[in-house]
């Protein structure tokens, strides 16, 4: 009997040990690594190679080949992120992109040389050469460089030579026809050639410039550029493109769409164009491999055309210091509080959450401006939004704050019984670009012109409508109940 | 076979007692105090299973030496069986707040005040166990099975 007594107690002891000790190692290791925040590559990395040293044992997580299956380790990150408190997301399919490759496409047309003057800053030339430096397979058999102007011509040096050059445009003169420059034979060459593991960089002053546009109206130019526009963009609706507009010394002859050169020293606009399938941006974005390359220094503004809506991770953050009335966050019932309350006093309820918004690629005067989101309730709930720092970091809210981004607070009203709050962040073509478009560059006198860029508008606008989607960047749901 | 019964009635109340502590959607732990950030931390580092096996294993551990280690003729009154109980009692608590400190302060963790209050409900849920437990063992001590009531 003493026997029996033993054998049962060991048992049903061993059988809580387990369970209190967690089950499968990989899922305890995922588990781990969100807890403490540690969600990087190297901690996947670890991870992988748990899974690959043990290759009978965590089959389901590796493909027939032997590589990691990135769908299924993100399905279970998905899973064991679900059970956690606030709910946490780790975006394994990010790790999938790194044999990506590169192509830059230089614009090589009249208007571009005196960017890269010897004596100029080399604002531009930098910034490409950081593209490429920061690519993350920046080797020969990764990155491929061309010159464009009436058509793509092939850079005929190595990278290291295209890196070293001092004035590019003096030793790559004679390619091509660099009096005018033809954006659908450009655009539609990059958009056919590029594959689903590549990158195309194109770099460019987006001035329009067909042949032959002596007495044609501007407004008739701008249209025709709007059409273009929508005509080449429209064929690829699984494309993304990125319109980064930075600053560079320009030094030499300005060739106006109607009218006589003249020279110009000063600063002016250039562009630099990212065009990746939409699923290679969105993995882009959200890898830290990529994180220079996608953010490159001197971007002055930036708007990423077809982004589709994205699932941002959020955590209410229950100990803050706005906080007023009271509130529960439901456990299992994402997005909804229970026990909700306003302040005796005032009849206020506030609240805040923590977003990251990494993924969604946006600078801090997009994402901290209320006026660019939406929020419907019957309270009438107000928005406010500001970045997160280290200085608003405790020991207790780190687990809240850590990995997010941006605090949205809400406040309002709140009489109860119940309320649901729909908040979205549009997604809408900046104002930026209104404000960076000539409608005549034939004089240099004023600030416009070192800031503006002609016929900027129209061609944004047509990408932009040629993907309409109209849509938002993000959408929450919270319900709030008494 | 009546203390067969009583020995799996004990095994199986203690297990019902593991999984609602280590429950996410009910614990018991939460049910009789809850802070949110505080909650969500111990939930999130596992730590409602852990101290669930600590008081189990204390618990049982202890009428494991009170029936069988000390089984002694000159230690079977049942206030003998109430002094351990009573130790086992302000043990567990104190064994456990400072596995929570530990595990709180290793990720950087505050929350003193709430960790202090949570560990007062171990005085319900320790004595309640040490008593599962006795009565699941006492019957095959040969000194003290007839402790606390003779039987």
């Amino acid at each position: 009997m003493r026997k029996l007594l033993i054998w049962l107690v060991t048992a049903a002891g061993m059988a809580m040990m387990l369970t209190a000790c967690g089950g499968n190692p990989v899922e305890q290791a995922m588990r781990d690594a969100m807890v403490q925040k540690d969600t990087t590559q190297a901690r996947f990395d670890s991870i992988a190679s748990m899974i690959k040293a043990g290759k009978e044992r965590y089959k389901e997580f590796l493909t027939p080949e032997g590589d990691i299956d990135y769908a299924a380790l993100g399905a279970l990150a998905d899973e064991v992120g679900s059970r956690l408190r606030p709910p946490m997301h780790w975006n394994i399919a990010a790790y999938g992109v790194r044999s990506l490759s590169l192509t830059v496409y230089f614009e090589r047309s009249g208007s571009m040389v005196p960017y890269d003057t010897p004596g100029g800053r080399g604002q531009l030339k930098k910034a490409v050469n950081d593209l490429i430096n920061f690519f993350p397979a920046h080797d020969a058999s990764h990155v491929n460089i061309n010159i464009v102007n009436d058509n793509i011509y092939p850079y005929q040096g190595s990278i290291d030579t295209f890196l070293q050059d001092r004035n590019i445009y003096a030793s790559t003169a004679g390619m091509g026809n660099a009096s005018f420059t033809d954006f659908q034979k450009i655009f539609n060459a990059i958009l056919t050639a590029q594959r689903p593991d590549n990158v195309s960089v194109l770099v460019t002053d987006l001035i329009y410039s067909p042949a032959d546009t002596k007495n044609v109206s501007i407004d008739k130019i701008f249209n025709e550029e709007n059409s273009l526009a929508t005509s080449i963009f429209k064929n690829y609706k699984g494309k993304s493109i990125i319109v980064n507009q930075l600053m560079g010394d320009y030094h030499g002859k300005y060739y106006p769409y109607n009218g006589q050169p003249f020279n110009f020293n000063g600063q002016r606009p250039f562009y630099i164009i990212v065009i990746a399938d939409s699923k290679v941006m969105d993995a882009m974005a959200a890898n830290a491999d990529f994180k220079n390359f996608m953010n490159p220094n001197g971007v002055r503004n930036s708007y990423r055309f077809n982004q589709g809506g994205s699932n941002v991770d959020y955590a209410i953050v229950p100990d803050w210091k706005d906080n007023a009335g009271r509130f529960r966050v439901a456990h299992g019932k994402e997005g909804t509080l229970t026990n909700c309350q306003g302040d005796r006093n005032t009849g206020v309820l506030c609240f805040s959450m923590a977003v990251d918004m990494t993924a969604l690629h946006k600078d801090d005067a997009t994402l901290c401006n209320p006026a660019n989101y939406t929020v419907q309730s019957l309270t009438g709930f107000k928005l406010a939004v500001k970045p997160i720092t280290h200085d608003m970091f405790t020991g207790n809210n780190k687990a809240y704050l850590e990995g997010k981004t941006h605090l949205l607070t809400l406040t309002g009203d709140y009489k109860g019984p119940r309320d649901q709050i729909a908040l979205t962040l549009r997604n809408e073509l900046p104002a930026w670009i209104a404000q960076s478009t000539a409608t005549d560059d034939t004089r240099p006198s004023g600030n416009a012109f070192a800031t503006t860029t002609l016929g900027l508008a129209p061609f944004m606008q047509g990408i932009y409508d040629a993907f309409t989607v109209g849509g938002n960047y993000f959408s929450l749901t919270l319900t709030l109940e008494n | 076979m009546k203390h067969l019964v009583y020995l799996i009635t004990g095994i199986v109340l203690t297990i019902v007692f593991f999984v609602l502590a280590s429950s996410s959607g009910f614990s018991i732990y939460e049910r009789l105090y809850y802070s949110q950030g505080f909650n969500d931390a111990l939930y999130n580092h596992n730590m409602y299973p852990t101290m669930a096996l600590i008081t189990i294993a204390i618990t049982w551990g202890a009428a494991a030496i009170y029936y069988y280690v000390i089984n002694s003729v000159k230690f079977d009154r049942w206030y003998h069986w109430l002094a351990v109980a009573a130790i086992v009692t302000l043990l567990v608590p104190i064994v456990c707040y400072a596995y929570n400190d530990a595990v709180f302060a290793r990720n950087g963790l505050g929350y003193i005040a709430e960790s202090i209050v949570f560990q007062l409900q171990n005085l319900l849920w320790t004595p309640l166990l040490f008593i599962i437990a006795s009565f699941a063992m006492r019957w095959w001590s040969s000194n003290c099975r007839h402790t606390p009531i003779p039987q």
